[in-house]
């Protein structure tokens, strides 16, 4: 008799406590149920998924969600289906599917329309981008690649980088960017064209190679190399036949 | 897997193949079964137990699966001894270091080794 007291207590306290989540506590609901995979370690999680806890949320229509000791250590999600992340450090990422490495704080954003946005840093994919929060590198892949700050804005398939943070600005340190048909880089006063670019914060320095283009103003010029300087906005323009280096300057007064 | 008949009671009951169960009645007090997987043994304690067939078992009151790593809790699950699964389609409870699962029932298969948990569920990680 005692233990039947026992048992119904146990399940009353519980039905009671477990419903709200405390700060230091993750809360995962779904509509259509859970599977809990022992062995393989993971929990499959489907329709309408609401993870939510102190540093992160998640909403997915199917979450793999892998566990490291037990069920409470959760080491990285696999959300599918109509993702949505945000962080308290600021990154709100949407795609079609999101990995999430908790503790690297690697995150990997898939599909058409994928996008990241962190504090400053803007950007956008149409197959992939990743960014580490604890190395502050990052990576865009995929035609139409964006990367867009309140003074920069670059397009290629390929954009590689590293950024860091202070006082809760992201700044970026370097940049690698490329396209087979053309990388284009918008600053306030210059549009840059070329099939690669580099981009060093300490040297302050834009480099663009092969088909490059720059217009400022009403001044374009056309080479194989070019060198920007981004505080005074001067640049130095190469052509590999030294005769063929083209400007064209437009007098809008004319 | 052993099965412990602390008592038995044998009125009203139909333990055929697909049959029907009284449901004022109980053919097992107490049932005590076994679920064992390479890693662990899950034990199933229940209040009362009726035979559905010659393998089912439907487990009523304070149904609990325990083992080493987690508690289960719910009414209503029916129990096949030969396969070692458990299906419940009512509100059921998991418990386990720093993990509590709300669901609308539960599916235990493969040895334990998969635990579907059914319906609108809640899961909280306090660790």
């Amino acid at each position: 008799m005692k233990k039947l007291i026992t048992i119904t207590l146990i399940f009353s306290t519980i039905s009671i406590a477990s419903f709200a989540r405390k700060v230091g506590e993750t809360e995962i609901t779904t509509e259509e149920g859970i599977e809990v995979f022992q062995n393989e370690k993971y929990y499959l999680l489907k329709k309408n998924v609401n993870i939510q806890s102190d540093r992160f949320k998640i909403k997915a229509n199917l979450v793999k969600a892998y566990f490291d000791k037990d069920l409470y250590d959760i080491i990285k999600i696999e959300s599918e289906d109509n993702v949505r992340l945000r962080s308290s450090k600021g990154i709100i990422a949407n795609g079609e599917k999101i990995n999430f490495s908790i503790k690297n704080e690697d995150i990997e954003v898939y599909g058409e329309r994928s996008s990241l946005i962190y504090n400053s840093i803007n950007m956008f994919s149409n197959e992939k981008i990743r960014v580490n929060n604890l190395t502050g590198e990052f990576n865009l892949e995929g035609n139409e690649s964006e990367l867009k700050t309140s003074t920069i804005q670059i397009f290629g398939s390929i954009i590689n980088g590293e950024f860091i943070t202070i006082n809760e600005i992201n700044e970026v340190q370097n940049l690698y960017v490329e396209d087979s048909n053309q990388v284009n880089i918008i600053t306030d006063n210059i549009n840059m064209f070329a099939l690669r670019a580099k981009y060093n914060k300490k040297e302050n320095v834009i480099e663009l190679f092969e088909n490059v283009k720059v217009i400022r103003g009403n001044e374009t010029i056309i080479g194989d190399y070019a060198n920007i300087n981004t505080l005074t906005e001067s640049y130095k323009v190469i052509s590999n036949d030294k005769k063929k280096v083209k400007a064209i300057i437009i007098n809008d007064n004319e | 897997m052993f099965l412990i008949f602390q008592n038995k009671q044998m009125n009203s009951i139909n333990n055929k193949e697909g049959g029907k169960i009284n449901k004022t009645a109980y053919d097992i007090i107490k049932p005590k079964f076994t679920i064992n997987n390479e890693k662990s043994k899950i034990s199933v304690t229940a209040n009362e137990g009726n035979f559905m067939n010659k393998n089912d078992i439907l487990l009523k009151e304070n149904v609990l699966f325990k083992s080493k790593d987690f508690t289960i809790y719910s009414d209503d699950v029916l129990y096949n001894k030969k396969k070692q699964t458990a299906n419940s389609e009512r509100d059921s409870i998991f418990v386990s270091e720093g993990t509590k699962i709300e669901s609308e029932g539960f599916n235990i298969i493969e040895n334990g080794n998969i635990i579907e948990f059914k319906g609108e569920s809640k899961i909280i990680l306090s660790k």
